[in-house]
């Protein structure tokens, strides 16, 4: 009788209650799963011929290699490091371009859908028709950019890279939007967040001295949200850069394409020198925008 | 000049700004205009004759293949969407969701361990309180190469995309689920733990100098201490991973494991594309599902805790 009714309160008491029924959740979401997919933990130890794989690749993890390591190199392939910075150099190419696609789209839409556009006069009293455009547009504006920026993020860059190959065919443009046209979404949605709950502290004296309902949104709102959008547009940069790695595994001449030539051919250690390549580009993005969010938090 | 236009300039010279920061922009912006005069992206071609005529082609295959000659028929499109649906869709969305849910579940628990060896305020030899006795530099050093080592792993696997680590891991694992599962679980722990090792060294340390002044060990700070503190954040973060996760599931088909990625590829090699763009369209489905059910869950979270 006593231990049901600390049971009872236990699992009533507020923040424990709703924990533990979300911990019980995600453990029963995660043995659904691992039925579902029969995954056997004895699947997991390589066959034989994996084993030899597996072994034969992470061994060169330390000793990626300097030089090609096929036997016949044509005389004009350029030497391998090189090969390598150039394979970096169209990565960061690819998505630098994609991301200023992405920022423009991003920063429009991000405008549209952010709610602060319309509703963000905090001393109220308006006109009659600035009070019907608010009550009766602005959410059908807001509400179709958040329907048309979840469209563009749901599906994945790849798939947007397979959609336009179907329509195009291989076209290194193609690429570019592929990966702006998500990343577009992602910044409009973030952006749209950031705005809506940037601190009004300047909206509000602006708005106290007669600033206009613009004025207050471009000037009093926006630069309070800049920085939180310039460290995240940082962190995007970085997820392009690995998204345009990527697409080189259908057939655009980023790192992607090179590490699976390489992989196929069982260049081991040259898969790990471009391997290498890219993480010391991801960690240079990574570690500029963390230096660069540093900052701005101080 | 006036006395106010003075007070202006000093307020404008007292402004806060970094120039760092201002440098940072102008090179990304530099980079991003750059990008389009060195890539060989031939914006002209995109839209020739031939490009065009193409799009308006793969436009009209977009429509259900029996519905092309006709008049539209909502009873012939759902027959032609279920058919699609019993035959792959349905099973392969479950396929993807499985995939991203045994992946975040392994990435938590991997990277709620990880947190702890990276986070600086924990991984050291008197965690969240001096002690009486100096320690030894080598053990000191031994702590903080510990901490250095972690975050060199998590960085690591971070780094490298899921897509490539399935790619790297079917050839030796072979061809279950478990590579796509291993590589989202393996990139999501790397997040986990750098966000993980975050919120500990941000949590507010006085009940877990408390802890320790108690004569509390490492262990006993992580489970009574660090753990109820930093429990409900570590949610957070995980089911904002999640989102990415099936995002990710979704893709990770087309290198041979049977989610919606691997029908997508297969019906472009057959080109039927009314069926791949429905099959797209179920993905984006399945992403907006998650994203709303991990929205909820956040929501949850915050409220409660």
């Amino acid at each position: 009788m006593k231990m049901t009714r600390s049971w009872d309160r236990a699992f009533l008491h507020k923040g424990l209650g709703v924990r533990r029924i979300l911990i019980l959740a995600i453990l029963s979401g995660g043995i659904w799963a691992f039925v579902q997919l029969d995954l056997n933990p004895a699947d997991l130890v390589p066959t034989s011929g994996g084993v030899q794989v597996a072994w034969a690749f992470f061994s060169r993890a330390l000793s990626p290699a300097i030089v090609y390591e096929a036997e016949f190199v044509p005389s004009d392939t350029p030497p391998l490091l090189w090969k390598a910075l150039q394979a970096a150099g169209t990565t960061v190419v690819f998505a630098s371009a994609a991301m200023s696609l992405a920022l423009i789209w991003g920063l429009l839409l991000g405008f549209l859908a952010s709610s602060s556009w319309w509703v963000g006069d905090p001393a109220g009293g308006a006109g009659n028709v600035t009070a019907f455009v608010r009550r009766s547009i602005a959410p059908v504006v807001y509400g179709s950019t958040r329907v048309l920026i979840a469209f563009m993020r749901s599906i994945h860059e790849l798939i947007w890279a397979v959609l336009f190959l179907a329509a195009f065919g291989l076209s290194h443009l193609s690429a570019v939007i592929a990966i702006a046209i998500p990343f577009g979404g992602t910044l409009a949605k973030i952006f749209s967040e950031m705005i809506d709950e940037a601190p009004r502290d300047v909206a509000h004296a602006f708005r106290g001295s007669g600033a206009s309902a613009t004025h207050v949104y471009l000037f009093g709102l926006v630069p309070r949200a800049l920085p939180d959008m310039t460290a995240y547009s940082f962190y995007r940069f970085e997820c392009a850069l690995r998204s345009s790695a990527i697409l080189g595994f259908f057939g655009y001449p980023t790192l992607g394409f090179y590490i699976a030539a390489s992989f196929e051919n069982l260049h081991y250690g040259e898969v790990w020198t471009y391997l290498y390549t890219l993480l010391v580009l991801v960690i240079l993005v990574d570690w500029w925008s963390g230096a660069l969010r540093k900052r701005f938090v101080v | 000049m006036s006395d106010r236009e003075l007070k202006l300039r000093y307020l404008r010279s007292q402004r806060p700004r970094s120039r760092f920061a201002y440098w940072s922009a102008l090179l990304l912006l530099v980079v991003m205009i750059g990008s389009w005069f060195v890539g060989d992206f031939q914006v002209e071609d995109f839209l020739s004759e031939r490009r065009l005529q193409n799009l308006t082609r793969f436009l009209h295959e977009l429509i259900p293949y029996p519905l092309q000659e006709r008049d539209f028929n909502l009873g012939i499109a759902l027959k032609w969407a279920g058919e699609i649906l019993a035959e792959k869709g349905w099973s392969a969305m479950v396929v993807t969701l499985a995939i991203s849910v045994a992946a975040i579940v392994l990435a938590g628990f991997g990277g709620a361990f990880f947190s702890l060896p990276a986070a600086r305020n924990f991984t050291s030899p008197e965690p969240f309180l001096p002690s009486l006795r100096n320690p030894h530099w080598a053990w000191r050093f031994l702590w903080r190469a510990l901490v250095w080592m972690t975050r060199l792993f998590l960085i690591f696997v971070r780094s490298i995309p899921e897509y490539m680590w399935a790619f790297l891991l079917l050839a030796v694992l072979g061809p279950t689920a478990w590579p796509a599962v291993l590589a989202l679980a393996l990139h999501n722990l790397g997040t986990l733990g750098k966000l993980g090792a975050e919120v500990v060294e941000n949590t507010e340390p006085s009940p877990l100098s408390a802890l320790r002044g108690l004569g509390a060990s490492h262990l006993q700070i992580a489970f009574t201490g660090l753990f109820p503190l930093t429990f409900s954040r570590f949610l957070l973060f995980l089911f904002y991973r999640w989102e990415t996760c099936v995002r990710e599931a979704t893709v990770l088909g087309m290198l041979g494991i049977v989610s919606l990625g691997y029908w997508i590829q297969d019906s472009r090699a057959r080109n039927h594309y009314d069926e791949m763009f429905f099959l797209v369209l179920l993905g984006a489905a399945l992403v907006l599902i998650g994203d709303l059910l991990s929205s909820l869950a956040r929501e949850t979270i915050r409220r409660f805790s």
